[in-house]
């Protein structure tokens, strides 16, 4: 399979009609769930599908180690690569390479301000024009929606889609009714979409609960395949 | 003795420092005061014979030190070996070796100065290899002392838990003695240089002060005992408690003791070799591992056991009058004179001649070395960062894998005096760094150095002139480039010649591809003998022939495989000439359509600067061709790791000094050859052209 192809056949395509033709620029979607469900390895697809159609990706990691993120990269890489069959996968793999980059910031010290200005010196001095972001691991527990909002108005700035995972804690119910995580209800207003990751009988099922102002579908038809954790129809 | 106890009476330690911190004067009081130099004298010279340890005139100079030398001290029916260590980060082969060769550290800085960005770096790679570490801080006599100060600098920019176990009885010109808070006495240091200790109650007007920074030393310490707690609430903390759990917390790097003194006056230098027996880890607590070669380097971990079959690092090499001194750390089992011994990157056995104990200036012949010591061999034939083991195991203790240099420099000595100096250094240098080589280049009869960077090869033409006063003239440094090509291409071509005598005969048919792994491999798939078995070695010969100028831009050419198919012979005419030629014409020919391309080295380059520098640093490496691979931030610093060509490195360390202050600093290693943008190849390939003409 050559590399359009498999853009087009990704099952990221069905995410992206399922929420009015992709994030957008400028816009926050937030994948969440409780730890140890595959938000980093969907976050990771998300970002290879970016990268595969040649948009520039900054990974934003609060906790995991830059060598831990690279090999998420490298399995994912490596089980699209074989699935699909991928032609001259090692000239796509150093393009991929030169595409993106990875910041990662220790979770004490990252305060929102100091963080941005970092990023926006790779944008600006590193010359690297991202497309979109993904933020990994930011703690929304400890955070303001003020905090939520400065990385949207740089969103829009850096004409950024952004995409972050939220770790849910707690023992008594996660979400409300209408499946939306109560940990992330005060940053309602500064997520654009918000999709949910869950255990349904033997996989893993996306739930899309906010969708910009329509109405949310709920369950997707797309699911986290067990053994590769990606996203798959 | 039982093997433990004699272990727990050894330390192997590094005495790191920035600049004018006062290392070298400090070591030269810690030998005094083990008895092992009569007379102190002072670093810079004013006796005119230079402080002890400071061996190397370079060192002086720049400041930093480029050989690690040992010396062993008694205290306290404890021995300590001083190794001293490269407090620069360029160096990777020296410092890995330094240590990995000590157990712990002592970290001086001023009491001035405080943390400075070279303890920041110094501090940086004693976190990298787990090396415990106490504070000394030092210079409490100069104007503007301030140990109070430096704690919170330890605590602020280098992220320690320091804990102050004394505080100093008054500073700057009044610095009379410390008040020492584990035992609660004040101590005096007497006599012409200081080495009559005297004990006496502590002055009333510290004693508030004291005991305050007593309760705030027990607080921090009892964290690692229990039965100091407890002991504490029941107001039966003892000095033996007090002092096992500094030490846990300090071995485990989880606490750092503070102690100070001013070593210029000869104040504090003794309690600090006190601490280093009470709280620095013995060889046994530290753990260390060896390669073992006969299984795929899988790592194993020595056991600082006599009976253990030996395992030693020669970890540096000295020229002395009696010949070349190898200096080793022994790891597992003993050696002993005569014992045979196995250098697992020669394959040669050597038997144990002479062994001796350095101390500063003198030394002690000894019999046996075992696990924990540091000891040197003459006579022996080896490089640094041999192992030696003892016949039968095959393990090693630093990586044998050896990139290939990528930078080479032209060398022309100045005069004949400077030839043979030259030469022995030469010969020196490739000895004790393996990714040091020289050569002599047959076309233009220069001597060729060659090294893993700019500042690597800085560093030995320093040393040329200063060790060896080999004066030198250099040509500009040179990237390594090589020529690839990128796509099959086929060859069917006959050489011959016919013009009177003998002719010429030879017809190759075959292809040549791109190789993924190694530089060369030949395939002969010749069938039916149409190219006779004595001329496919000329085939091949002749094949390698064209691989060493690549018609680019005259480079070696790399990872190709010549596949030989067919061919044609002449019964009178062929001949091994004929084949070589006629392989080498087919394999420039066939080259020019196998979209050849050139490389070049691709350094891993890992900058270290304060967080506020990040933008800049970044644009630093994006200027030069760099790929930004990733950043890591922490509170005050941030880390960025690129991959940037060689060909654009030349004057960056200048360059990010002034960008970021002198604050950042960087470290750079070959990684990979990768293809240069078709605008760098094109200006290589006319410069090519240029120097033919």
């Amino acid at each position: 399979m050559i590399k359009k192809e498999l853009i087009q056949r990704s099952p990221l395509r069905i995410l992206e009609k399922a929420i009015h033709g992709g994030l957008g620029k400028g816009n926050i979607g937030v994948l969440a769930s409780r730890k140890g469900i595959g938000k980093t390895a969907c976050l990771v697809h998300i970002a290879t599908d970016k990268l595969f159609q040649g948009r520039p990706v900054i990974h934003v990691s609060y906790a995991s180690r830059v060598d831990y993120i690279i090999g998420w990269y490298e399995d994912i890489f490596k089980e699209i690569a074989q699935k699909r069959q991928l032609e001259s996968a090692l000239d796509v793999h150093d393009e991929i390479i030169k595409n993106r980059v990875i910041m990662n910031f220790k979770q004490d010290a990252a305060r929102t301000d100091q963080v941005l200005k970092s990023i926006e010196a790779m944008i600006d001095c590193g010359n690297f024009a991202a497309d979109a972001m993904i933020v990994d691991g930011f703690a929304f527990a400890e955070s303001t929606p003020e905090d939520l909002q400065k990385f949207k108005d740089f969103a829009r700035r850096a004409n950024l889609e952004v995409w972050f995972s939220a770790s849910l804690k707690g023992a008594g119910p996660l979400f409300d009714d209408q499946g939306i995580p109560n940990e992330l209800k005060v940053f309602m207003n500064q997520i654009d979409v918000c999709i949910t990751l869950g255990f349904k009988e033997t996989h893993i099922r996306l739930s899309l609960v906010k969708d910009f102002d329509f109405p949310p579908p709920g369950d997707l038809d797309i699911k986290l395949d067990p053994k590769s954790l990606l996203i798959s129809e | 003795m039982q093997m433990n106890d004699r272990l727990e009476k050894k330390r192997n330690i590094g005495i790191s420092a920035h600049i004018d911190s006062g290392k070298t004067t400090l070591t030269e009081r810690m030998l005094f005061y083990a008895k092992k130099i009569r007379r102190i004298h002072e670093v810079k010279g004013r006796d005119g014979v230079g402080a002890t340890m400071d061996s190397m005139e370079l060192e002086k100079e720049r400041g930093i030190t480029i050989t690690s030398a040992a010396t062993s001290i008694h205290w306290i029916d404890h021995v300590i070996n001083i190794i001293d260590t490269p407090g620069h980060v360029d160096f990777t082969i020296e410092v890995e070796r330094s240590l990995r060769v000590l157990d712990s550290a002592v970290l001086v800085l001023c009491s001035v100065g405080g943390v400075q960005s070279q303890t920041i770096t110094v501090d940086r790679q004693l976190k990298r290899y787990n090396v415990p570490l106490i504070v000394f801080i030092n210079k409490l006599d100069r104007i503007g002392a301030n140990p109070f100060q430096v704690m919170e600098q330890l605590k602020d920019r280098l992220g320690h838990n320091p804990v102050l176990t004394q505080i100093p009885i008054g500073l700057e010109n009044k610095l009379e003695g410390l008040v020492d808070l584990v035992s609660m006495r004040a101590v005096y240091f007497d006599g012409d240089d200081g080495e009559k200790v005297r004990q006496e109650d502590i002055p009333s007007h510290l004693r508030d002060e004291a005991i305050q920074r007593r309760e705030d030393m027990l607080d921090a310490v009892s964290l690692f005992s229990d039965e100091l707690t407890e002991a504490i609430l029941e107001g039966e903390e003892t000095e033996a408690l007090i002092v096992e759990a500094i030490r846990k917390g300090t071995v485990s790097r989880k606490l750092t003791p503070v102690l100070m003194g001013s070593a210029y006056r000869n104040k504090g230098v003794q309690p600090l070799l006190d601490a280093v027996v009470r709280y620095l880890p013995n060889p046994g607590e530290v753990m260390n591992y060896a390669l073992d070669l006969d299984k795929d380097g899988r790592e194993i971990e020595l056991v600082p056991d006599l009976k253990e079959p030996s395992v030693a690092l020669a970890f540096k090499l000295e020229d002395g009058p009696y010949g070349q001194l190898t200096y080793i750390r022994v790891y597992q089992g003993e050696i002993t004179k005569g014992d045979k011994l196995l250098n697992t990157r020669s394959g040669e056995e050597f038997r144990v001649g002479r062994l001796v104990k350095m101390h500063a200036d003198t030394m002690e012949d000894i019999v046996q070395a075992e696990s924990g010591d540091i000891a040197a061999l003459f006579g022996i034939d080896c490089q640094s960062g041999d192992t030696f083991v003892s016949p039968g195991l095959n393990y090693a203790l630093t990586s044998i894998f050896v990139p290939d240099p990528v930078i080479s420099l032209a060398v022309k000595p100045k005069d004949s005096h400077s030839a043979n100096n030259l030469a022995k250094a030469l010969n020196r240098f490739a000895k004790e760094d393996p990714t040091f080589k020289t050569h002599i280049d047959p076309e233009s009869k220069q001597t060729i150095i060659q090294g893993m960077g700019e500042l690597h090869l800085d560093i030995y033409l320093e040393r040329m002139k200063r060790e060896y006063r080999a004066e030198v003239e250099t040509g500009k440094p040179q990237v390594a480039y090589r020529e690839a090509i990128s796509r099959m291409a086929e060859f069917d071509y006959t050489h011959r010649k016919q013009t009177g005598g003998a002719g010429q005969y030879g017809r190759v048919i075959g292809h040549i591809e791109p190789l993924n792994e190694g530089a060369y491999e030949f395939v002969n798939n010749v069938k039916g003998g149409n190219i006779p078995r004595e001329f496919i070695p000329s085939c091949d010969k002749g094949f390698q022939k064209a691989l060493e100028k690549g018609p680019l831009i005259g480079s070696p050419i790399t990872a190709v495989r010549v596949v030989l198919i067919d061919g044609q012979a002449h019964a009178v005419d062929s001949s091994d000439l004929a084949f070589q030629t006629a392989a080498r014409v087919a394999f420039e020919k066939a080259y020019r359509q196998a979209q050849p391309v050139i490389l070049e080295p691709v350094m891993k380059l890992s900058v270290e600067s304060p967080s506020e520098f990040v933008g800049s640093v970044f644009s630093s490496i994006i200027q030069r061709r760099g790929i930004i691979i990733s950043s890591t931030e922490d509170r005050r610093f941030a880390r960025v790791d690129a991959e940037v060509p060689l060909g654009e490195m030349f004057g960056y360390a200048t360059m990010l000094r002034s960008l970021t202050q002198g604050k950042a600093e960087f470290t750079m290693e070959f990684l990979k050859y990768s293809k240069v943008p078709v605008d760098i190849a094109e200006i290589l390939k006319a410069e090519y052209h240029d120097s033919l003409r």
